[in-house]
């Protein structure tokens, strides 16, 4: 089995400088993203088809009255059991052994599942071409032995890449640390039997999950678990995949809708 | 990147203390973040300083061995309500005779034994620093007392320490003052020459401190030797003033000029020279104002677009449409080769010609580039120069090659430098970047063989070096600049002396030997980087010793010099005019070095244009040096009745300084998209704006119309007993380019530092209304 690797953000280590964005955009060749700007420092409100990863900047005032300003980098999860792999209806999204959730795009058809149902809210459809976008961890980089762009570049050492049992020891080791000034340190998406099954996308928070807009516990919607679990396979197996993938957008039509509003429910949309 | 750098000093147990005008990306890894009101530096410095000499927390033994704290100073000195002794009211200038020490009969200086004794520079010192209590600072600062306090006793408690600074500290019309507070400062905790301690610049550009070191400065010659003014007839009467010390590296500079036309003869060539007028000021600002009063018709601009960079913008504009040719080279049309398409401006009654060369960047040229740390680097070709652009040494040497064909048949004496300068490099441009580099080095003129460092260098002209800080870059072994030794740490103090080459003489730590007590032993054996060897007879370490002679021991005056630049050898807590005598020369000194123009101790002064009175001093609030306005009716000077918040200006992470180049890389644009005004809560609330509004900003000078941020991250400062707003603005903002939005310089002041004649971008007075 090949190693399960891991990302670390460490957020108290951040200095949000965004050249993980710029090397993002450099390595995967994607264009700029004007949006307008509104008086925040954040320089995009969201994701979007030409930005995979965003640092996302919130000026709190925490517990004891001091002011924070706080930096995450907000991209796709890689979740262990990813909601956006279940939806897919195309076997677009793949979660591999190495943590990866690869995204496969001449399999994709722009049905938008992923992105309705992703309980962080990541996946963004490009609607020129019709296709679903999310980081993929520079795959092409990490077959080859390298890291991926945003680590390479940071700058402060605060994005780590290595083997996911390592990422694990130096997260768990800095929560510890955290702590005596932030009581509230903990770890996210470390845990494999949380709500999506442990996150590849890993983080050293320094308070709630919510303070950053993550979700407190990430779930994958009930009704996709039932759909691609149970009703799925048995389908394709009857009608073929592509007979399926049609009916499967009828059918899916109640699910995506119930699975939007639970992922709302639970806090997943909440990311702005 | 310097942020790499100190995260990795965090993660190893340094605690980071940030004091600036507004929370920052550093505050928010700092452990300990100041908000700061803009130009109260010193007053919160010197209460630091205060402190410690009022409590006895400074490094006794340190300061008594390194330092002029037992000196006695001259019994004339003195300091009265702001103003030291000297003064003269009418041309804003000291007569620094009385800043100096009392001297022995062989113009030796004297020193005591006690630091107590009252005309000792400690008694002077504890005298001056007396009136910076931490509440007198803080009413100037805004700093609350026990932050103050706090950060004292983090500084105390944790040696050795550095400070890192840049242009905030510099910025001021009292920029240079600001240093030296560091320095008193840094000297009195013996946080000198040991690794780990010192006062680091964080230079602003990734060259520019290869491009002071290269007299990209009005007042300097390479290697930061004085230019020549028209009272300095020989090199002589240069060296009255400049040393005998420094005379042998400007004869080394006018060998590597003139060639074999230097001689002792001629004095070198010194007359070819062309002198500086002493009494005139030829920095940025009154290039401009020269061009203004119509003495300037042309103006050759590289490197930079003072369009945008330059405080007080109409006089640039201005300036620049009073040219009669203006020759722009760059990567890009910027806001300077295009003055003429400011918008509102009709470009049919601008009469300068402009010549546009398009440059190579550094991708795409061979060279060296020096960084904050000395260190230089060689740089290679990444891909050749897109279109017609060229590299700055081949534009210079093919415009040069043309001028000289001009004057080649010229009879008259003023031509005669252009005739006699040797310019031989070879044509292609890799050969050429060396050859300039070994020409840097110097060769001994007797073998033609590259020289070995400074040591090599000679008076009589029998060595040649173009800039003597870097002898030794280049020698027969090669070129040092290119090593690339990252494995090989000696000590492992992470020298790396094999990875490229520092100057001076591949040195990692300047002042290194104040690391060692009197006897040349290392005051903290964890932190040892240079030693006394007495078996060796020499000094020894991982690091090159910062010494006048390795095998001159701790029992010579010699071995006794760690700031070897000064005449004394020693560190100067309070400034000072000695020079050394030189026993070599009857009438020359030799050595002398630099004495702030505005006074031999840091005094504060408020900005130009402040919001409160200047409490200390109220019959002397500014710097007295100064002088502006330079143009009475283009200089003006607001008043916080009429623009009543405080501006700081400022780049930003993202876009560098001009952005002449960020700005035309989209990946960055979209990180920072316009010029923009953050503001507290408060006066946002007062205005009745929200985030991303739009809101007019005014000065004395001039208006803009941008967005506003509104934000926690700068808070309202308590200053003498009143609330004073302090609002930031990035200045990286032109017409032209991929991003385009208004130019922040157009409010700032142009007022400059006495010494260095840099701007006061750091802080001026505006108003700023709803659009």
């Amino acid at each position: 089995m090949a190693v399960e690797y891991a990302m670390l953000h460490d957020i108290s280590k951040c200095t949000g400088c965004r050249a993980c964005m710029v090397a993002c955009k450099q390595w995967k060749d994607l264009p700029a993203d004007p949006t307008p700007f509104v008086g925040e420092f954040q320089s995009h409100p969201d994701l979007s088809p030409t930005t995979l990863n965003l640092i996302r900047m919130t000026e709190t005032i925490d517990e004891q009255g001091n002011f924070r300003w706080d930096f995450l980098k907000f991209q796709c999860m890689h979740c262990g059991d990813p909601a956006c792999a279940k939806a897919c209806p195309e076997e677009a999204l793949i979660k591999k052994d190495n943590g990866v959730v690869s995204f496969i795009e001449e399999n994709c058809v722009g049905c938008g599942y992923c992105a309705q149902n992703c309980p962080f809210g990541v996946p963004k459809i490009d609607k020129e071409r019709n296709k679903s976008t999310k980081c993929n961890l520079c795959e092409d980089r990490i077959e080859h032995g390298m890291v991926p762009a945003c680590a390479k570049t940071c700058t402060a050492n605060a994005i780590l890449w290595g083997p996911r049992e390592e990422m694990v020891a130096i997260a768990k080791k800095r929560v510890e640390e955290l702590k005596k000034k932030y009581p509230h340190a903990q770890l996210y998406g470390v845990d494999k039997s949380d709500g999506v099954g442990g996150t590849t996308m890993m983080y050293v928070l320094t308070d709630k999950p919510s303070v950053f807009g993550l979700p407190d516990n990430p779930k994958v919607p009930v009704s996709l678990t039932i759909w691609k679990d149970i009703a799925q396979p048995g389908g394709k197996l009857l009608l073929g995949a592509t007979t399926m993938a049609v009916i499967g957008a009828l059918v899916s039509n109640t699910i995506l809708n119930r699975g939007k509003k639970e992922a709302q429910e639970e806090g997943g949309s909440n990311h702005e | 990147m310097a942020m790499k750098w100190i995260m990795r000093a965090k993660e190893k147990g340094a605690i980071i203390i940030h004091v600036d005008p507004r929370f920052t990306r550093t505050s928010k890894v700092a452990d300990i973040f100041a908000q700061i009101r803009p130009g109260t530096d010193i007053a919160f410095l010197n209460s630091i300083i205060n402190y410690i000499l009022e409590n006895k927390l400074y490094d006794e033994e340190f300061v008594k061995t390194h330092t002029n704290a037992a000196y006695l100073v001259n019994q004339d000195f003195s300091f009265d309500d702001g103003l030291f002794s000297g003064y003269n009211e009418e041309t804003h200038k000291y007569d620094n005779s009385s800043w100096s020490y009392q001297l022995d009969s062989n113009g030796k200086p004297l020193k005591t034994d006690s630091l107590d004794h009252p005309d000792t520079v400690f008694s002077h010192l504890k005298k001056f620093f007396k009136r910076y209590t931490f509440e007198v600072a803080a009413n100037i600062s805004g700093i609350p007392v026990e932050k103050i306090k706090l950060i004292a006793d983090t500084l105390v408690n944790n040696r050795p320490g550095t400070i890192l600074y840049a242009l905030g500290m510099t910025q001021h019309t009292v920029g240079v003052q600001n240093i030296r507070s560091f320095g008193v400062l840094q000297l009195l905790l013996g946080n000198v020459g040991k690794p780990g301690s010192g006062i680091n610049a964080l230079r602003g550009e990734p060259n520019v401190q290869g491009a002071t070191d290269f007299a990209v400065l009005f007042n300097y010659a390479p290697g930061y030797l004085n230019w020549p003014n028209s009272t300095q007839t020989s090199l002589d009467v240069w060296a009255e003033s400049n040393g005998t010390f420094r005379k042998k590296f400007f004869v080394n500079l006018l060998k590597a000029w003139f060639g074999d036309h230097a001689t002792p003869e001629n004095d070198f060539g010194y007359g070819w020279l062309p002198k500086m007028d002493k009494r005139k000021n030829y920095s940025i600002f009154r290039i401009f104002e020269t061009a203004i009063e119509g003495k300037m018709k042309f103006l050759y601009v590289m490197g930079q677009n003072p369009a945008v960079t330059s405080p007080n913008l109409n006089v640039v504009y201005e300036a620049l449409s009073s040219l009669e040719m203006l020759v722009v080279a760059d990567l890009f049309q910027t806001e300077t080769a295009c003055f003429w398409e400011k918008p509102g401006v009709d470009p049919a009654k601008i009469n300068t010609e402009v010549i546009f060369l398009p440059a190579a960047s550094f991708l795409e040229k061979e060279g060296t580039l020096s960084n904050s740390g000395r260190l230089v680097q060689w740089r290679y070709t990444g891909i050749k120069p897109v279109g017609q652009a060229k590299s700055d040494l081949e534009m210079h040497d093919l415009i040069f090659r043309k001028i000289r064909e001009l004057y080649k048949d010229s009879t008259d004496p003023k031509d005669e430098p252009i005739k006699k300068i040797i310019w031989d490099y070879p044509a292609e441009q890799k050969e050429m970047a060396e050859a300039v580099l070994k020409e840097i080095n110097g060769y001994d003129l007797k073998t033609g063989k590259l020289l070995t460092g400074i040591g090599a260098l000679r008076d009589d002209g029998t060595t040649s070096a173009g800039n003597w800080l870097y002898a030794g870059v280049f020698t027969e072994e090669g070129n040092h600049s290119k090593r690339r030794d990252n494995q090989n740490d000696p000590g492992g103090m992470g020298i790396y002396p094999g990875f490229a080459w520092s100057w001076p003489g591949n040195m990692k730590i300047l002042y290194n030997r104040a690391s060692c007590d009197a006897n040349g032993k290392p005051f903290d054996e964890n932190l040892k980087i240079v030693w006394w060897d007495e078996k060796q007879g020499k000094w020894t370490g991982y690091d090159t010793p910062d010494v006048p002679n390795a095998a001159d021991g701790p029992d010579t005056p010699n071995g006794q010099k760690p700031f070897r630049m000064t005449g004394e050898g020693i560190g100067r807590l309070m400034a000072n005019t000695y020079k050394d005598p030189d026993p070599n020369h009857a009438n020359l000194p030799r050595d002398s070095s630099a004495t702030p123009a505005d006074g031999p101790l840091p005094e504060f002064y408020e900005p130009v244009e402040s919001p409160t009175e200047n409490i200390l001093h109220p019959n002397v609030p500014i710097n007295p040096c100064l002088i502006y306005p330079r143009l009475e009716t283009k200089q003006p000077i607001g008043t916080k009745e009429d623009f009543p918040y405080v501006l700081c200006t400022s780049s930003i992470a993202e876009h560098w300084c001009a952005g002449s180049v960020t700005r035309n890389i989209p990946w960055l644009n979209e990180l920072v998209k316009e010029t923009y005004i953050e503001m507290p809560e408060k006066l946002a609330k007062k205005l009745n704006v929200k985030n991303g509004d739009r809101v007019v900003v005014s000065s004395a000078r001039g208006e803009v119309e941008v967005k506003a941020m509104v934000t926690k991250r700068l808070q309202t400062l308590k200053i003498n007993g009143e609330e004073v707003i302090v609002v930031w603005m990035p200045y990286n903002w032109g017409y032209k380019g991929l991003s385009q939005a208004a130019s922040t310089n157009l409010l700032t002041i142009d007022a400059g530092d006495p010494n260095t004649w840099i701007q006061e971008t750091k802080a001026c007075l505006v108003n700023v209304r709803k659009a």
